[in-house]
């Protein structure tokens, strides 16, 4: 055994911090009422965050968390049930807009990590990998990400991004032991329909 | 944005995963032989398949889903209880036989991958070999060289699946329900044994005498007088009717010092003693009977077919 045994493994693990890093600048905690809370998703530079819909309740006060620690309230622009989610409107929350990587590129067993406030605790990443994409039988297009990968509640509205930081997805809910995730590309469809619904 | 995008090992080893996922899944089918999920199997050789046992619930007219997506039927060709593997025959589907990795790529730590077809498509899980049982006995008896201990999730449908490292190649059979439940796999060397016995006669030949015994402490004085080199042995408590032992003379009472020149000091020496005999052969028992040395030889029959 020489340093180099361990040189891949050092490499390895200096790149997941680095995403660790890029990570948590994107991302929100999401509170509403005294019970739940969740990870949000910073969706721009113009003070929107994508979470699930049940970590956003109707007519219940929302906060999401600023940097500094501090919390500022928000409030839901629109819901999309059936996948699960909520754009909310949260003028304190900017930040960059992670690169989205299409359901249909992803292959079983390429890495994937989970990022969120896994039962209160905040900004911890979790690593996995993809088990299978499930498609929508009259479509035919990817309706859910399965990720084999640790998620606890609190993780709900998370990203799921791939090696290079992309989105893959939206942690929602956990199947059998297993990470299910919204795909990217339906939640940018959603923000997207909710946004030019409100222009229009 | 995506500061990490520069081929790092992140990238890398995320690519090879996925294409180690790619290349098993060439040689991994599903398995439609009970109710609810599919289980998996895995092409192992040109025409068979080899899976976990407790899944495969039925013996005929066997439906499989190959990695082509195309269909095909299988019959069991033998099951092993002891090992839970079973091998089916299938007929007239060109499927890759699976790849096999080097033994020396079981270490404790190494990276491996659970591949699974529990359904139409391919899925999988990653961990980390958590130990190498050297020596294991399965709850049935049969003894196995070496057993894998998985940090990797066996999800629903992946019992029979293969173990498969960095490059895809196949390391070991994958199966939750050898040890309670504990994710583990049978390497592939143990498979490949049980599976020529299993092509060849259906079943595992599992030699018995027919004994139950107990161990016991010798007397100082008995060591010293046989110049025995150890101061356990068995002490038979039945012998079964018609079975080797009974008819090779051996009788409630006997206490047995060795065999085929191994010590006995637990049941499990004697176990051990037996699966190393060849089919044809005799045990040759050394047993204390009345206070003297006596020699017995045993011709062991096959229990395997009937357990």
């Amino acid at each position: 055994m020489n340093a180099a045994t361990f040189g891949l493994a050092r490499q390895f693990a200096s790149n997941a911090s680095d995403l660790s890093d890029l990570l948590r600048h994107t991302v929100v905690e999401v509170r509403s009422g005294e019970s739940g809370s969740g990870t949000g998703i910073v969706w721009g530079g113009s003070g929107l965050v994508v979470t699930n819909a049940h970590c956003a309740p109707r007519d219940v006060p929302l906060e999401v968390s600023e940097p500094t620690g501090r919390w500022r309230g928000a409030r839901v622009i629109a819901y999309h049930p059936r996948h699960d989610l909520a754009l909310l409107a949260a003028p304190s929350a900017r930040g960059p807009l992670l690169e989205l990587r299409d359901a249909n590129s992803l292959r079983a067993g390429e890495l994937v990590f989970a990022h969120g406030h896994p039962l209160g605790v905040r900004d911890a990443l979790a690593m996995g990998v993809v088990h299978a994409v499930t498609r929508d039988t009259r479509t035919n297009q990817p309706r859910w990400i399965v990720a084999d990968v640790r998620l606890a509640p609190g993780n709900s509205g998370g990203p799921l991004v791939d090696v290079d930081g992309r989105l893959v997805g939206i942690n929602s809910m956990v199947v059998n032991g297993l990470g299910v995730a919204v795909p990217s590309d339906l939640v940018r469809h959603f923000v997207e329909r909710a946004l030019a619904q409100r222009a229009a | 944005m995506s500061p990490t995008k520069s081929g790092g090992a992140l990238a890398e080893l995320s690519s090879q995963l996925a294409s180690a996922v790619e290349t098993a899944g060439n040689s991994v089918v599903a398995i439609h032989a009970r109710r609810r999920i599919p289980s998996s199997g895995i092409v192992w050789r040109d025409g068979v398949i080899v899976s976990a046992s407790h899944t495969v619930r039925k013996d005929e007219e066997i439906e499989i889903t190959l990695p082509s997506g195309e269909s095909a039927t299988a019959t069991v060709a033998g099951r092993d209880a002891a090992t839970d593997l079973v091998a089916l025959r299938v007929k007239g589907a060109k499927s890759h036989v699976a790849s096999r990795g080097g033994a020396d790529a079981l270490r404790v730590g190494s990276l491996v991958l659970a591949v699974g077809r529990p359904g139409r498509n391919v899925s999988a899980s990653f961990g980390i070999v958590s130990a190498v049982g050297e020596g294991w006995r399965t709850w049935q008896g049969a003894r196995v060289d070496r057993v894998l201990r998985l940090d990797v999730a066996i999800y629903d449908g992946f019992s029979g699946g293969p173990l498969v490292d960095a490059s895809g190649a196949v390391l070991g059979v994958n199966n939750s329900a050898l040890a309670r439940g504990t994710p583990m796999a049978l390497p592939a060397s143990a498979v490949d044994r049980v599976l020529d016995e299993l092509l060849e006669r259906g079943h595992v030949r599992r030699a018995f005498i027919g004994v139950a015994v107990h161990p016991v402490a010798l007397s100082a004085a008995v060591v010293k007088q046989h110049q025995l080199p150890h101061e356990a042995a068995l002490v038979v408590m039945s012998v079964a009717e018609n079975a080797p032992a009974e008819k090779a003379g051996v009788s409630v009472g006997d206490v047995l010092v060795e065999a085929n020149g191994q010590p006995l000091r637990r049941p499990t020496d004697l176990l051990d003693a037996l699966s190393s005999v060849r089919e044809g052969d005799s045990l040759a028992l050394k047993l204390l009977r009345g206070g003297s040395l006596k020699s017995v030889s045993v011709a062991p029959a096959d229990r395997g077919g009937h357990e």
